[in-house]
């Protein structure tokens, strides 16, 4: 049983390789960190995974079913658009620049996904997004427009957002990179509920806190690769790779 | 106080002719906000002679003279097509400046659309929904906002331009005042006319920024 596994997932950018045999499983349940250093294609496999960028090469699975299995670009799995869109709403995705619709309200923000792709009515869609606002702690701020919010709270609009997809996995790519020091709190303790309350997250972070003390493992990401991956004492405490061990002396 | 009546009596003539003015105007700002609508769209689609086919249009009307295509429409299509002989001299005028205008504001459109944060269609599409209904739901309803000045700018130029059509003797503003100052020899009527189309390049550029604010209530 896996939500997601990718195997031998490779990445070029004209002759520029970002991903080289990348794989990775993420069981249900699990919280996954990836660290590494900027340029190591942390976010590249991340977008790979729900399709903002197409993998060159390899094959992915979103809960145990094959999703991908690309060779020089092309799928050779053949699904439906409609197929192909339920397996994509499996995955909720968090960008570290929010993405918040601006002509629209917290609440409507939220609304906006189930209204428009799975046909909620519209009562029950708000009720759901009520809730998950005042989860993450902005009952509040409703009716609030993006601009009127701090990035901490568009970020936590966006994983409510995310959530009222009802996803069996959420992935979050830097998601307190854009924030003001003091909000990255408030952001990383959403998350951290989330991962209580069971939720099955793949997190690309610089956060080394948050790692330590929230993930079941730790992936160390340089140069496009997988370098290094376990139980974040074990990788905090005991590196074993030199690359590992140079990174962390530098975040830490 | 003589040159005072003169410019009362003339009055009712100008603005008849000022209807016809208005009236071309919006008109065929309207037709062309349709028309650019699906050019713009056709222009930015990933279909190769869709997008081909509407960046040779917008490079052809942009290209040539507002003038000329009013001519070409006017005189020159009845002689090449006997079929499309067009009587009206307002429906001649409007056909020439729907077809130009709509290349202008299909461009503006297209800038307006492709302003809008890339994240926003990643944020849909990471979402579920398709692009369609990201373009209808999302990028759009942004893009209005950033259109409404340069499309108020495009819409002053129009109305000034319309005076274009004087010279196929169509009674515009512009027509009616040349009469005028012919028939009863008075340079004296270029000053109410004048007047006239600031007025209502003031209204409008008024009705425009009000449209402007009521779609910025979310920044």
């Amino acid at each position: 049983m896996s939500i997601i596994k990718t195997e031998n997932i490779c990445k070029s950018f004209g002759n520029l390789e970002v991903l080289k045999n990348v794989s990775l499983t993420v069981e249900p349940g699990e919280v996954v960190v990836i660290i590494g250093p900027s340029g190591a294609g942390k976010s590249t496999y991340l977008r790979c995974l729900n399709r903002l960028e197409k993998s060159t090469s390899g094959k992915i699975w979103i809960d145990d079913q094959l999703f991908e299995d690309r060779a020089n670009g092309h799928n050779q799995v053949h699904h439906t658009a409609k197929e192909r869109a339920a397996v994509l709403l499996e995955m909720g995705m968090v960008f570290q620049r929010f993405n918040l619709f601006p002509h629209k309200t917290a609440l409507e923000n939220v609304m906006l996904a189930p209204l428009a792709v799975k046909h909620v009515p519209e009562k029950e869609a708000r009720e759901k997004a009520t809730a998950l606002l005042q989860r993450v702690g902005l009952g509040d701020k409703m009716d609030a427009y993006p601009s009127k919010l701090s990035g901490g709270q568009q970020q936590r609009v966006a994983i409510a957002r995310a959530l009222a997809m009802e996803p069996k996995i959420m992935l979050f790519d830097e998601p307190t990179s854009a924030l003001d020091p003091e909000l990255v709190g408030d952001v990383l303790n959403v998350m951290k509920q989330l991962a209580e309350d069971g939720m099955t997250m793949l997190v690309v972070t610089h956060e080394m806190g948050f790692a330590r003390e929230v993930a079941d493992r730790v992936i160390f990401m340089y140069d496009g690769a997988v370098l290094e991956e376990g139980r974040p004492e074990e990788i905090f405490s005991n590196p074993k790779h030199e690359r590992t061990r140079q990174f962390l002396q530098s975040v830490l | 106080m003589d040159a005072l009546t003169k410019i009362v009596n003339w009055m009712p003539a100008l603005l008849q002719a000022t209807g016809t003015t208005i009236s071309l105007s919006v008109l065929s700002v309207a037709a062309a906000l349709v028309f650019a609508v699906v050019l713009a769209l056709g222009k930015i689609s990933a279909n190769p002679v869709l997008s081909n086919l509407c960046r040779a249009y917008i490079f052809f009307f942009r290209g040539t003279p507002l003038l000329m295509q009013l001519f070409f429409i006017y005189y020159t299509l009845p002689q090449l097509i006997p079929a499309l002989n067009i009587q009206s001299r307002f429906f001649a005028a409007w056909l020439a400046f729907t077809l130009n205008v709509a290349a202008y504001l299909a461009e503006i459109i297209r800038a307006a659309i492709e302003s809008i944060d890339k994240g926003q269609m990643e944020a849909s599409r990471a979402l579920g929904l398709t692009r369609r209904q990201a373009m209808r739901l999302v990028i759009i309803p942004q893009a209005y906002r950033r259109m409404i000045p340069p499309i108020c700018n495009e819409f002053v130029m129009v109305l000034k331009d319309t005076s274009l059509v004087s010279i196929i003797a169509l009674t515009d503003l512009t027509y009616q005042t040349k009469i005028i100052a012919s028939n009863r020899a008075s340079a004296l009527v270029y000053i109410p006319a004048m007047l006239i189309y600031l007025v209502i390049t003031g209204v409008f550029t008024f009705i425009f920024n009000k449209l402007e604010k009521r779609l910025s209530i979310y920044e």
